[in-house]
């Protein structure tokens, strides 16, 4: 498969910048993977969570707020306001990076039902790492 | 020759002053070394927000994508009004810094007062604001603090004003004019037309027109809109955190040299009281040598 150049920032840094194989992003009208090639896109996120499938097929999570994407041929960038990534070296760290992401996702999800399926998908990336 | 006395109080008040100055570098290093931090992070952010906007106005103007009436990004010719928003420090003794802002500023000004075009000044920064006050120049409004704590929510309220009356048509332009880190040595006067977004740095190529620019159709306008508030808020945010790593490396360098002078001028205050020194003890000598002789 092929891979296409990632870039996900935030205004506190960068926290993805690398070759992914898809992205999978929650988009204003619902969810949609990008795969290499893609046509240029440029679009609006949501709060929730992206997707990343890495080179070594491992797929990492992130939580958002608010984002901007811009898609085109060869690369794809993400703006963020807000993100916790859900990743670590070991059990300990991974279960801080779920407890941070789930309080991230309580302050910026205005309903009950958001919040409720987001954290299930943050749970289950989490559960896969371990 | 100056009295023994007046040259020691002298010394002890320039050195006295050394030891301020000498504080206040250090304490400006240890700020700085966060505020550059905190503007270096966020200065990635900010490059590609302005860059995604870019691109989507060139692509606007290049492949005239048609029904997108969004009145910031296009081009307004004869503009009436515009807001000119600048950002300077609170506090001074911080050499050259504020100064360069409000000269750009005043010269801005005169220039679309030359072309009769009607400004509405909006500051951010005491030293800014009090300037033109006291030079009799109107300001539609002023925060004062904002500059040296910046605040996402503050600035984010503050320019709210400018992207609404832009879109209602009160204002044809704004700019942000402030002056930004570029390292510890140096700052760089930024004079940023953040509205209408300028598609001149876009190049209109063939490949660009082939690939259409493509948004969700149904909400257009909304995410143009969204988008475009983000993109003025964050533009002004990083304004701020730019300006104050700014403000402390200016301080810094400013704080350096009044340590130097400082030292500079107890050297030479010594060898003048060494001097009136040497002079009194001659003085003393010849009034006994003197003495001694007339007793012979």
């Amino acid at each position: 498969m092929e891979t296409f150049r990632l870039e996900i920032l935030t205004p506190n840094g960068e926290i993805y910048n690398g070759s992914a194989l898809s992205v999978v992003l929650p988009g204003e009208e619902g969810e949609f993977g990008v795969l290499a090639h893609h046509s240029s896109l440029t679009t609006l996120l949501t709060s929730g969570v992206v997707d990343v499938e890495k080179e070594d097929r491992c797929v990492e999570s992130i939580v958002i707020n608010w984002g901007v994407v811009q898609v085109d041929e060869k690369k794809v960038i993400i703006l963020v306001e807000g993100a916790a990534p859900i990743r670590g070296e070991n059990e300990a760290e991974i279960a801080k990076a779920l407890e941070d992401a789930k309080m991230f996702i309580k302050d910026i999800a205005d309903s009950s039902s958001a919040i409720a399926s987001v954290s299930a998908k943050i749970e289950s990336a989490a559960q896969k790492l371990i | 020759m100056a009295n023994l006395k007046d040259i020691q109080r002298q010394i002890k008040s320039v050195s006295n002053t050394q030891k301020t100055t000498r504080a206040m570098k250090l304490v400006s290093t240890a700020k700085l070394r966060r505020a550059e931090e905190l503007a270096s992070r966020s200065r990635l952010y900010a490059q590609k927000m302005n860059q995604v906007i870019a691109e989507i106005a060139g692509r606007i103007e290049c492949a005239k994508v048609g029904g997108i009436d969004n009145r910031c990004f296009h081009k307004i010719e004869s503009p009436k009004m515009v807001d000119i928003v600048f950002v300077t420090a609170d506090k001074g003794l911080c050499g050259g810094f504020n100064i360069q802002t409000i000269k750009a500023v005043s010269k801005l000004i005169k220039e679309y007062k030359a072309q009769n075009v009607k400004v509405r000044l909006r500051g951010i920064g005491k030293k800014g604001v009090e300037f033109f006050k006291y030079n009799e120049v109107e300001l539609f409004d002023a925060v004062i603090d904002l500059s040296s704590k910046p605040e996402k929510t503050r600035s984010d309220s503050f320019i709210r004003t400018s992207i609404l009356d832009f879109k209602d048509g009160k204002i044809d332009a704004l700019h942000i004019i402030y002056n930004g880190y570029k390292n510890m040595l140096t700052q760089e006067l930024h004079i940023n037309n953040i509205l209408p977004i300028d598609t001149t740095k876009f190049e209109c190529s063939e490949e660009t027109d082939r690939s259409m620019l493509e948004i969700e159709a149904q909400n257009e306008e909304n995410m143009l809109d969204s988008l475009v508030n983000k993109y003025v808020d964050y533009n002004l945010y990083y304004a701020l955190i730019d300006s104050v790593a700014a403000e402390h490396s200016a301080r810094m360098q400013a704080m350096d040299t009044a340590t130097n002078n400082a030292k500079e001028m107890v050297k030479s205050l010594n060898v003048e009281f060494n001097k009136a020194r040497q002079a009194a003890i001659t003085t003393e000598l010849i009034e006994i040598i003197s003495g001694v002789e007339s007793m012979k």
